[in-house]
């Protein structure tokens, strides 16, 4: 038996998130504020016999924060389990609970916690007449958290996911319309008393800990004492009575020390001085309090470990970090095995951040070997090292969509190839890709090196600052890696930037080409009916997932940087090309020719000439902020990232005044350093320069009033744009 | 293993605890047959290996239930893993609640509703029905595996069946489950989801069943289908005594071990309890007469040479038959010394046995009387109030913790199951809170209400809210307050007394006044009944009138310990003896009249 499933409705960052689960191990990915620990949280309460009961008695800080109002909505903790048996004697109690019988065998059974209005609440709402939004207001308003209940359902058989089950189950809060009485085998039977889920299940929580020193210090928290207990219980008598007798006999011996008597004595004669015989206690002394109990002789225990070879063992505190978290989770994991040695008819261990525990290069071989038979793992992550120790059938990633938090499952829908195609993408390239806010996918080292220089350069904000994750997929084709964006698997977007391969030079024959001309005139053409063809098969891909859009380069990647107006910084890397003088000065006339046939050429023969990645590296050195980036690219950053956010454009545009500011103030320096020009010259510069101080004055005002209020977002684009009219940024600025 | 000390028990019953394979066991009067039932359970308790598994133990009444657990708590075995009561507690708890949500008519929820809705609603529909007059006396019905099965078989069938078909109609429509139809969801329910009776037989080790012989069918199906399922897994053990099966006209009936084979598919070995330690010789071969099944029985008790009073009157008339009755009871405990506690007067069900009680506590007034016409509430131990009253109406005392503490947990799962929030509340803390308040009031059905109303306004709960116990309390309260009326119009002022109320629960005190069927598993020294005439034992519609007649007197009879009266008055309509009476020769003993 295995979890399967897991539903939050409305519980803390969840509004409505579905999880699913594999049996082994499982990964939860997802940033921080995600949600990783609130939905740990949610299943404890169900099943980890720690909790308190009194927990699942929920508060007003538990409804998902996003509710306009939490008043009269419910919050659903839904667990599914599968591969349950009714031939299994040991899971018959468990099942007669919580098992769906409905199809006349039990494979699954649901385990609910449902925290609702009250009957009495719920009867006063179901008499509301359709519409009456006063009524209704006026029940929410006097509702407390008191008016709550919880109750445990089993054998379920509602989606809880789905929002129109929840309004059929809760109501209508805009057309108050509120169910009078509902199908109890939606929300299932109440359990039984004498079934308690976490008495039945073996379940151990890790959790993410920063200070494992002092976890270690408190006597709750310990786990060797936790296991030390455990076994406290069994103590053998015989082994343990001698031992009673020496610390009884130490006690005495410790009281009768002269040191102590004499002590005891001075206190009796102050006492008496102070107060005299009247006012002084009857008798006084000093007892030496060893424990002779098993388990409060125990807590006198500690764990002394050598971590080097110079066979010192210390106590945790002086161990590294990392040995003492390792040590951590080794010791919670021995109590998970105990406790799996109770008859449970499931083991659940959840581990929250296990690099919070670990080194990274521990992780992998660590969750390679946890697999307990018959266990269930969870652990929630953001190092890329220990998910790929997990198969991506078996991850859930938290992402946002739409201000909500929601789960998402990579492989929904997949074929088994095609998760076997992904699975081994991305056990052989380290990839952020499950990690990422939203995804731009390339094919060369070009892109991949240029794409992040030329947004960083040009907009002061590096793809990381915007979420997205440039991951260059190289000859695997997009199709094997984007399929995992789409509706049903993960809801983040996901851009594909490709070249179309277009030609840029007449392919017509000539009379009296030569050979070497005819042949690439062939390849060129056979490079566009291929690039077409990908084209349509990457369009027919992505036609109705809005989470995935491609995004073409006219024709190749170099030579459309240059026709979108950069050929002086092609012609600016010439010398770190070319050593020849006289190929020099044929490039450069090329590269500015501003005919396409000819500059394209010419930055192809460059790129070949260097090898395309090298060629890509020179080129970044020279990326400024007065580069232009092609259309589709910037195309494909919008789409990933979506609506740039008012702080976002403030930030670039904070960073385009910086860097204006630099540049007129460097063309100051060159004006004044420069010497023997006409007069006409300096009065030019001096005017243009002054000019440019006034402009960067009165934005500068405008980028204050934006911070104080005063100005929106759109009003400081457009005093960008009257006051530097040329800037690269304002054609991207309409756009974002 | 739980074990017992040398002499506890006699060979038989020691046999038939100990057999490993699944028993039937017909026991005769007096054998012990609670014991062995109490000591199979304790031992299979002990021998339970997991906490998974549980003992089922169906017993006839909530008080037979709790007396087993008692005594099984008292022998120090925990009873943690056992389910003992009642088959409707048992088909409520294990299949209504669980399964309910399966049932077309129970999953958009339900309300139990007791016999006192029942009688009113069917009153209510009775008084509209043209003639034939019926009443709900007339409107006896149970279901077996087949539907329904209405008792009456005479001309007023057809207003029966129409009453019963608007009243079946009217409680669907509510939303109402009455007692009859808790077994018949379950058995639909047990049929309809064969996952029921396999996961129950996962979880039942062992299922004891008392008082078989008062089975219905239905009830046989459903524990049937359980055994069944668990395919040899599931043990059985049943007990009862074919001889006593005075059930009959509300569809009980003594199963053949041959067709409880035949329904569960396992195999029962027949063993028989035959040393009576009850009667003396002299009682059991008068009711040995009355035998429809053949049994041994042999007397062990210590009084077996006792040379037992054993009367037959049939020259008392009706209007003399109290002090007539009061004289025996006077013959028996001055002259023969017997305990008043240990005199019982019987009569059939039907006939007004609170009227008799209070002439008795007339003609009487040194003795104290325990009978139906004296308690001023209804025993309806599926109500929530009366389970409430338990504990209001009991005092905390060391001897009662254990059984409070119970009741309270009962409450408390009660009040859960009706949609309240008890997370946090524990049975202790609600113990606690129902042990500090105190009320100054005489009345005793205002006591009560005083009681529950600050009890609930402690425990911060508003019951007004819950349709069920809205529901409960009014029929506990107009249920008692009818009963109070009716006893204090026939003299008997104190009827609303609180101390009544409390006596109540205090236990048996001072002779006992009793239905026959009411006696069931009871005994005394002294048994004296009433009414024995023909129409009446039997009853008049008793489809088989002689067996019925033999096993009512045969149930009588074996009441007794020592002596036994029988009196067929004149006077009634009824004018003949029971037959099976007037043909039976036997030497009676010469009771002189007192002067």
């Amino acid at each position: 038996m295995h979890l399967s499933k897991v539903s939050i409705v409305n519980y803390r960052n969840f509004s409505n998130a579905k999880f699913l689960f594999s049996k082994g191990i499982n990964t939860i990915i997802g940033e921080n504020g995600s949600g990783k620990t609130n939905l740990f949280r949610a299943i404890r309460l169900l099943l980890d016999d720690s909790i308190r009961r009194s927990a699942m008695r929920l508060e007003e800080k538990d409804f998902f924060r996003g509710l306009s109002d939490w008043r009269g909505h419910w919050i659903i903790i839904s667990l599914e389990f599968d591969e349950v048996s009714q031939d299994e004697a040991i899971q018959a109690l468990f099942l007669h609970g919580a098992g769906n019988i409905e199809t006349g065998t039990v494979n699954r059974a649901t385990y609910n916690l449902i925290f609702r209005p009250k009957m009495s609440v719920r009867n006063d709402l179901s008499q509301l007449t359709l519409g009456d939004t006063t009524g209704l207001n006026h029940i929410l308003d006097s509702l407390s958290i008191d008016d709550y209940e919880t109750v445990i359902t089993g054998k379920s058989s509602a989606d809880f996911n789905n929002p129109l089950v929840y309004n059929a189950l809760v109501g209508d809060f805009e057309t108050v319309l509120f169910p009078s009485e509902i199908d109890e085998s939606e929300i299932g039977a109440r359990v039984p008393l004498i079934l308690s889920m976490p008495r039945e299940v073996s379940f151990t929580f890790v959790q993410a800990l920063r200070d494992v020193v002092s976890e270690f210090h408190n006597n709750r928290t310990n786990p060797l004492l936790t296991l030390l207990k455990s076994k406290s219980g069994e103590i053998n008598q015989a082994e343990f009575s001698p031992i009673v007798d020496q610390v009884t006999d130490l006690n005495t011996a410790i009281d009768e020390l002269s040191d102590v008597t004499t002590v005891r004595d001075d206190i009796k004669d102050t006492i008496n001085d102070a107060v005299g015989d009247a006012y002084s206690p009857q008798s006084l002394s000093i007892k030496s309090d060893l424990p002779d109990e098993a388990e409060q002789l125990f807590q006198s225990l500690k764990l002394f470990i050598a971590e080097a070879d110079d066979g010192y063992e210390g106590a945790i505190h002086e161990m590294s970090l990392g040995g003492a978290n390792l040590i951590y989770l080794t010791l919670k994991l021995l109590e998970f095995k105990y406790q799996r040695n109770n008859q449970s008819i499931a083991n659940f261990l959840l581990i929250e951040e296990p690099e919070a525990h670990i080194h990274t290069h521990i992780q992998k071989s660590l969750f390679d070997k946890i697999n307990y038979s018959n266990t269930q793992v969870i652990y929630s992550t953001h190092s890329s090292h220990i998910s790929e120790a997990s198969n991506v059938e078996s991850i859930n990633i938290l992402g946002k969509v739409g201000g909500k938090y929601q789960a998402f499952q990579p492989t929904t829908g997949l074929t088994p190839s095609q998760i076997g195609c992904v699975q081994r993408y991305l056990d052989a390239v380290r990839s952020n890709l499950l990690f990422a806010k939203s995804v731009v996918l390339v094919e060369g080292d070009a892109e991949e090196i240029l794409i992040p220089t030329l947004i960083k350069k040009v907009l002061g904000i590096s793809l990381d600052e915007l979420g997205i994750s440039l991951v260059n997929i190289r000859s695997t084709g997009f199709e094997n890696v984007a399929l995992l964006f789409h509706e049903e698997r993960i809801r983040k977007k996901c851009s594909i930037i490709t070249d179309l391969d277009t030609t840029f030079f007449d392919t017509a024959d000539v009379v009296g080409d030569t050979d070497a001309v005819k042949n690439a005139k062939k390849k060129a053409l056979g490079s566009e009916a291929s690039g077409l063809a990908r084209k349509t098969a990457l369009d027919i891909f992505c036609n109705d997932n809005s989470w995935l859009n491609p995004f073409y380069a006219p024709h190749t990647f170099e030579v459309d940087l240059i026709a979108v107006g950069n050929q002086d910084k092609f012609v600016s890397v010439l010398k770190d090309v070319y050593t020849d003088i006289a190929t020099i000065a044929t490039s450069t006339t090329e590269l500015k020719s501003g005919d396409i046939s000819v500059f394209g050429k010419r930055a192809l023969t460059m790129a070949t000439h260097s090898g395309k990645g090298w060629f890509a590296i020179i080129l970044a050195k020279i990326v400024d902020h007065n580069t232009v980036i092609p259309e589709y690219i910037l195309d494909a950053i919008i789409f990933a990232h979506g609506s740039f956010s008012d702080e976002v454009v403030f930030k670039i545009l904070s960073y385009r005044l910086l860097k204006i500011i630099e540049d007129s103030d460097k063309q100051q320096t060159i004006v004044n350093d420069t010497l023997l020009q006409e007069e006409q010259w300096y009065t030019d510069w001096n005017i243009y320069l002054e000019s440019r101080r006034g402009s960067i004055s009165a934005f500068k005002l405008s980028l204050q009033a934006f911070q104080e209020g005063l100005l929106d977002i759109n009003l400081l684009k457009d005093a960008m744009r009257t006051n530097f009219q040329n800037d690269v940024i304002n054609p991207i600025l309409e756009r974002i | 293993m739980f074990m017992w000390n040398d002499g506890d028990l006699n060979d038989e019953q020691v046999a038939a605890i100990e057999e490993e394979k699944s028993v039937f066991l017909v026991a005769c009067p007096g054998s012990g047959k609670t014991r062995t039932l109490t000591y199979k359970i304790a031992r299979e308790l002990s021998k339970l290996e997991t906490e998974k598994k549980w003992v089922l133990a169906i017993t006839y009444t909530n008080r037979a239930a709790n007396e087993i657990q008692d005594r099984i708590e008292a022998m120090g075995v925990n009873t943690d893993q056992l389910w003992i009561g009642t088959i409707h507690s048992f088909c409520l708890e294990w299949i209504i609640k669980p399964y309910g949500i399966y049932h077309e008519q129970l999953k958009f929820g339900y309300r139990i509703i007791n016999s006192h809705d029942t009688e009113l609603i069917q009153t209510n529909l009775c008084a509209s029905c043209p003639p034939p007059r019926v009443t709900h006396f007339d409107c006896n019905h149970f279901f077996d595996s087949t539907g329904l099965q209405i008792s009456c078989a005479d001309y007023r069938r057809g207003n029966v069946e129409s009453v019963l078909r608007e009243y079946h109609s009217l409680i669907k429509q509510n939303r109402q489950v009455d007692f009859e139809h808790i077994l018949w969801y379950s058995y639909e329910l047990i049929i309809q989801k064969p996952s029921i009776s396999k996961l129950l037989s996962k979880i039942f080790s062992y299922v004891l069943v008392d008082e078989y012989q008062d089975t219905k069918e239905i009830q046989y199906h459903i524990l049937a289908a359980v055994m069944k399922a668990g395919r040899g897994k599931v043990k059985a053990f049943v007990v009862g005594d074919p001889n006593q099966a005075i059930f009959t006209s509300l569809g009980g009936y003594a199963i053949t071990v041959e067709e409880l084979s035949r329904l569960t598919e396992i195999e029962l070995r027949s063993m028989e309890l035959s040393s009576n330690y009850r009667s003396s010789q002299r009682i059991i071969n008068y009711f040995s007469h009355f035998k429809v099944n053949d049994s041994r029985i042999q007397s062990h008790a210590n009084h077996k040479l006792y040379s037992s009073l054993i009367s037959h009157d049939v020259q008392t008339s009706r209007d003399d038959l109290i002090d007539e009755i009061a004289r025996l009871i006077r013959l028996n405990i001055e002259d023969y010394g017997f305990s008043p506690n240990e005199v019982c007067v019987v009569g059939p069900w039907w006939i007004h046995l609170a009227t008799l009680t209070r002439g008795l506590v007339g003609a009487l007034p040194e003795y104290s009387f325990d009978g139906p016409g004296l308690t001023p509430f209804v025993r309806d131990t599926e109500n929530f109030w009366y389970k409430l009253a338990r504990i209001v109406l009991t005092k905390p005392s060391p001897q009662m913790y254990v059984r409070r503490l119970r009741w309270s947990k009962e409450v408390i799962s009660y009040l859960s199951d009706a949609g309240i929030d008890v997370s946090k509340l524990s049975t202790k803390e609600f113990l606690r809170e129902a042990n500090q308040i105190k009320i100054e009031e005489q009345d005793g059905l205002v006591y009560l209400q005083l009681f529950f109303d600050e009890l609930f306004e402690k425990l911060s709960i508003v019951y007004d809210d819950f349709q069920v116990l809205q529901e409960h309390r009014d029929a506990f309260f107009q249920s008692s307050q009818a009963r109070i009326n009716r006893i204090r119009s026939e003299g008997v002022d104190f009827a609303g007394d609180i101390e009544t109320f409390h006596r109540a629960f205090e236990g048996r005190k001072g002779v006992t006044v009793s239905s026959i069927h009411g006696v069931k598993g009871a005994e005394f020294d002294a048994v004296i009944a009433f009414a024995m005439l023909e129409d009446i034992v039997p009853h008049f519609s008793d489809p088989d009138p002689r067996d019925s007649a033999k096993k009512l007197l045969y149930v009588i009879g074996s009441r007794a310990r020592k002596n036994l009266h029988l009196i067929s008055e004149q006077g009634r309509n009824q004018a003949h003896p029971t037959k099976e009476l007037s043909e039976l020769r036997f030497d009676y003993s010469n009771l002189l009249a007192a002067d």
